[in-house]
């Protein structure tokens, strides 16, 4: 798994201690996570220690945004990365008073921050200096209190009076003196993939305007989490985030975040299956990613969407047999995967096989209806173009990044399960359009065949004394007080990371979801924006969002 | 309906004129024996009463039935069949539960035009069908200019799809009209124009005689001749003719003033029970007006072998009408500046070179 072309050999600092020596006076403190070096900042200089970090040090991607509430203060934690080499990474930790939560925002930096700072604000409460735009994102405008605080009262009632917010919507949208109109796409919309409420600004046809509206899902997956153990009781929910069967991805988020985080080992025969079972289900999520985009822009349930769920259903057939569920697998556990193969292994791996071998077939038709045909590759070349640097500003990761050339994949560049042992390639596509994107996903689903494939191979040849499927893990896992972790896999939708600090209890004090949908969606203005309505859906059907996981 | 009456008394003085086939009325009133304006007002009502009706059980067919199974046959599915012999009383289940629904007018309509919409859509679609010769004797009116009048009340359409657009007070119902009018002026006129170098080669406007004129022979391969379609003399004004026939009525791929994942439902988003019934029927019957314009200029109208003239007549327009869902269930829908850009910058260029080469052919063989 090298990288396609060599790395440009510079002296860029990679060692914590020429980090810090970047960051110089800014600097108060220093941490240690388990997965990067901590370096605690003065708040007021976030934006300057970012540009330098990005500038001199190259960390150009900023992953996550984690805010919390500590006893004695706010801690907002910026994960950073580089999109060369994601292994890379440092943590900026920004402390902010108890009493008066205000730190500078990094939005000027990574524009990615502008969501997650609002996040942050709106569930722990930290408010943000020089933020463009510092509202709630993911509750109504309305909340009162911010619900991951240590004070938020949750049997407080939620006063919302009527006649101040009777119609929220109805302010300014009554454009008397220009040519604009207001419009309101969603929260039901044939085409907007879930409760989602696009607020965009017309002219015409003509999109100038779009703002995301989100949080119509909102199920608190963040707070269920911490409020469950780590051994047994948090690995359903990550099934319920990115439903669309990428169960499997998800879980394996959390696998390796809660396994780093309290070193458990994980038997070699379980990551293959592990490995095989997220190939799986990204196989499944593509299908219906190429299924729905194909609606998107063909505008009736046609052929194409018929022939990809078809498909997508064969495969979850085999999950089905694999997990014993059909959308919330819950399969694995920490240290391993929750049973064998089925039995009989022989009719299992012919199934898997027999899939395989009708899956050219299926891509070539796939290609015949939709990439060669030439009224779509009208609409979607060169439609909802996404240039690489504004990618990773936004955070884009996924399909999207690689769509619009960025070479990033976690499953090669930060090596976890059986991936490195196995051939396959990262598939990029330079157009940067609709069209490169349902190139990217069309070649992931034959990379993911291949990796399928070996898997099967290794399966078959396994000793069977040597099926170990878990590894010894305690019952309850009490990981050491202040232990941070932030790690990410690559999910069906791009780069999906959790953060995780222990408090030396068997829950996570802080448990934070980086969905690769929530970064990816904030993209969509610069997509769409001078582009007509049809592409603004197609763009959005080209990010291939679920809904989900960006509300959690 | 009320068309064909209007029709039938300004133009028996016309049809008793020409030596064209018997029209429908007319043997109607032969039937029901007598002269006299009376006789002529009945007969053209019977008449036109059969007529539409005819056009009407065969939307009910196509609609809720055909649509679904020939849809299902494209995307590997199987669709209605649980409700009668393959599904067929689904028609009636639909019916009754499409027009027991609940009539949602929502506020601030502009009420007469909102509900004129609805009925403007089908019956300028059924107008249309007063001047078909569909074989076997069933025309309604036969006039001079019936080419023409076609094209005229077919437009009629584009009235009801901007009242409809207008009145919703809906953004999605206005987008939908303007998309409506946009694609109906850059495509009426390349449909019209190509219809025109029919006319030059029938040297009429009368569809009877552009029928007529289709029986010759065209050429004669082993025995089987081959008869003078306008299709096979001009394929070339049938495809362009087929297009923008596409584009006129709005189907895949030029779906656009309704385009469901865009603009939800466009100028129909707003209504709801009989009044989304009708406009249903509307666009089922001018799927029907096309096909059978198609046929009438293009195959012969109700021409064909062994099987009587109207059969065949159904054929073509079901053979048309089968083709709008095929292109529906495998051609994705352009965009609307693209839209746009093939009706005058290809279609037009296209229609117009078509024309003057089809007169100059003619001019110089005549």
């Amino acid at each position: 798994m090298s990288k396609g072309e060599s790395l440009p050999e510079t002296t860029e600092p990679t060692t914590a201690d020429d980090v810090a020596a970047l960051i110089g006076d800014d600097l108060l403190d220093r941490e240690e996570h388990v997965n990067a070096p901590g370096f605690v900042i003065r708040p007021d200089s976030v934006q300057d220690v970012l540009f330098r970090l990005r500038d001199e040090a190259g960390y150009d991607h900023l992953s996550c945004v984690s805010a919390q509430e500590y006893e004695d203060r706010y801690e907002s934690i910026y994960h950073l990365k580089k999109f060369d080499d994601p292994t890379d990474e440092v943590s900026v930790v920004v402390p902010a008073a108890k009493d008066d939560p205000v730190s500078e925002s990094a939005e000027p930096v990574f524009r990615t921050a502008d969501w997650h700072e609002r996040e942050a604000y709106d569930l722990v409460g930290i408010e943000y200096d020089d933020h463009p735009d510092l509202r709630r994102i993911l509750l109504p405008e309305t909340w009162q209190g911010h619900p991951l605080g240590l004070d938020y009262d949750q049997d407080r009632p939620q006063i919302v009076p009527l006649r101040e917010h009777a119609n929220p919507l109805q302010e300014d949208h009554e454009d008397d003196d220009g040519d604009t109109m207001f419009l309101n796409i969603g929260p039901h919309h044939p085409a907007t993939h879930g409760v989602l409420h696009l607020e965009t600004v017309l002219d015409g046809e003509q999109v100038i305007d779009v703002e995301s509206d989100i949080g119509y899902l909102h199920r608190c997956e963040e707070q269920m989490a911490q409020q469950g153990t780590y051994r047994y009781q948090i690995m359903p929910y990550p099934d319920r985030w990115d439903y669309i069967s990428a169960g499997l991805l998800n879980e394996y988020a959390y696998a390796r975040a809660a396994e780093d985080l309290a070193d458990i080992d994980v038997p070699e025969y379980a990551q293959v299956i592990r490995t095989m079972g997220a190939e799986m289900c990204r196989i499944a999520s593509h299908m219906l990613a190429v299924g729905t985009f194909a609606l998107d822009v063909y505008g009736d349930f046609t052929a194409i969407f018929m022939y990809a769920i078809r498909d997508r259903e064969k495969m979850q057939d085999l999950l089905e047999d694999l997990t014993g569920q059909r959308l919330m697998f819950n399969y694995f556990r920490l240290g391993g995967v929750v049973w064998d193969l089925p039995e009989p292994r022989e009719e299992f791996f012919e199934k898997v096989r027999d899939f395989l071998d009708e899956l050219p077939e299926a891509l070539e038709e796939y290609h015949d209806l939709i990439s060669t045909n030439e009224i779509l590759q009208v609409r979607t070349v060169g439609t909802g173009v996404l240039p690489p640097d504004v990618a990773k500003s936004y955070g884009a990761t996924g399909p999207v990044a690689r769509g619009s050339g960025i070479d990033y994949d976690l499953r090669r560049d930060d090596p976890y399960g059986y991936y490195d042992e196995l051939d396959w390639d990262v598939c990029v596509e330079d157009g940067c359009d609709n069209y490169s994107r349902l190139l990217v996903r069309l070649r992931e689903v034959e990379e993911s065949a291949k990796i399928i494939e070996q898997c099967i191979d290794l399966l078959e040849d396994w000793p069977e004394d040597e099926r170990t499927i878990q590894s010894n893990v305690p019952r309850t896992l009490r990981p050491e007080d202040d232990k941070e972790i932030y790690r990410a896999v690559e999910g069906a939708k791009g780069e999906l990371g959790i953060y995780m600090r222990a408090d030396g209890t068997d829950k996570p004090a802080r448990f934070k979801i980086r969905s690769p949908c929530f970064s990816n969606l904030q993209t969509l203005p610069e997509m769409s924006n001078g582009e007509y309505v049809p592409d603004l859906i197609a763009a959005l059907g080209s990010l291939d969002i679920v809904l989900g996981e960006v509300d959690r | 309906m009320v068309g064909g009456v209007f029709l039938q008394q300004t133009t028996t003085a016309n049809a008793s004129a020409t030596t064209g086939p018997t029209l429908l009325p007319e043997t109607i009133a032969g039937v029901l024996g007598g002269n006299g304006i009376l006789v002529d007002v009945v007969s053209g009502f019977i008449a036109a009463f059969i007529v539409a009706n005819i056009m009407l059980v065969m939307t009910a067919v196509a609609g809720p039935w055909a649509k679904r199974k020939i849809t299902a046959a494209f995307t590997d599915r199987i669709a209605v069949n649980r409700v009668g012999p393959f599904g067929l009383l689904i028609i009636v289940a639909d019916a009754v539960r499409l027009l027991s629904k609940e009539l949602v007018v929502p506020d601030d309509v502009d009420r007469p035009a909102w509900d004129l919409a609805p009925i403007v859509l089908p019956f300028s679609a059924l107008l249309g069908f007063a001047v078909i010769p569909m074989g076997s004797g069933l025309q309604l009116a036969d006039p001079e200019t019936g080419l023409a009048f076609v094209f005229a009340v077919a437009s009629i359409a584009s009235i009801g799809l901007v009242m409809a657009g207008y009145a919703s007070n809906n953004k999605y119902s206005l987008l939908g009209a303007l998309r409506s009018i946009a694609q109906n002026i850059a495509y009426e006129i390349p449909l019209v124009i190509t219809a025109a170098s029919v006319v030059i080669f029938a040297g009429t406007l009368q569809m009877s005689e552009i029928v007529a004129a289709q029986t010759e022979t065209f050429v004669s391969v082993a025995g089987v001749s081959i008869p003078q379609w306008y299709a096979f003399v001009n394929p070339f004004a049938f495809v362009l003719f087929l297009i923008a026939n596409m584009a006129e009525i709005g189907r895949n791929p030029f779906d656009i003033p309704e385009a469901p994942t865009e603009i939800v439902a466009g100028y129909q988003t707003e209504y709801s029970s009989v009044y989304f019934v009708l406009f249903y029927l509307g666009e089922f019957i001018h799927i029907f007006l096309g096909g059978a314009i198609m046929a009438t200029l293009f195959l012969g109208g109700p021409a064909g072998p062994v099987l009587p003239g109207f059969v065949w007549f159904v054929i073509k327009i079901w053979a048309f009408f089968l083709f709008t869902q095929w292109a529906r269930s495998a051609v994705p829908r352009v965009r609307i500046d693209q839209l746009i850009e093939i009706g005058w910058k290809g279609m037009l260029v296209l229609s117009f070179a078509n024309l003057v080469l089809t007169a100059i052919i003619v001019g110089v063989i005549a």
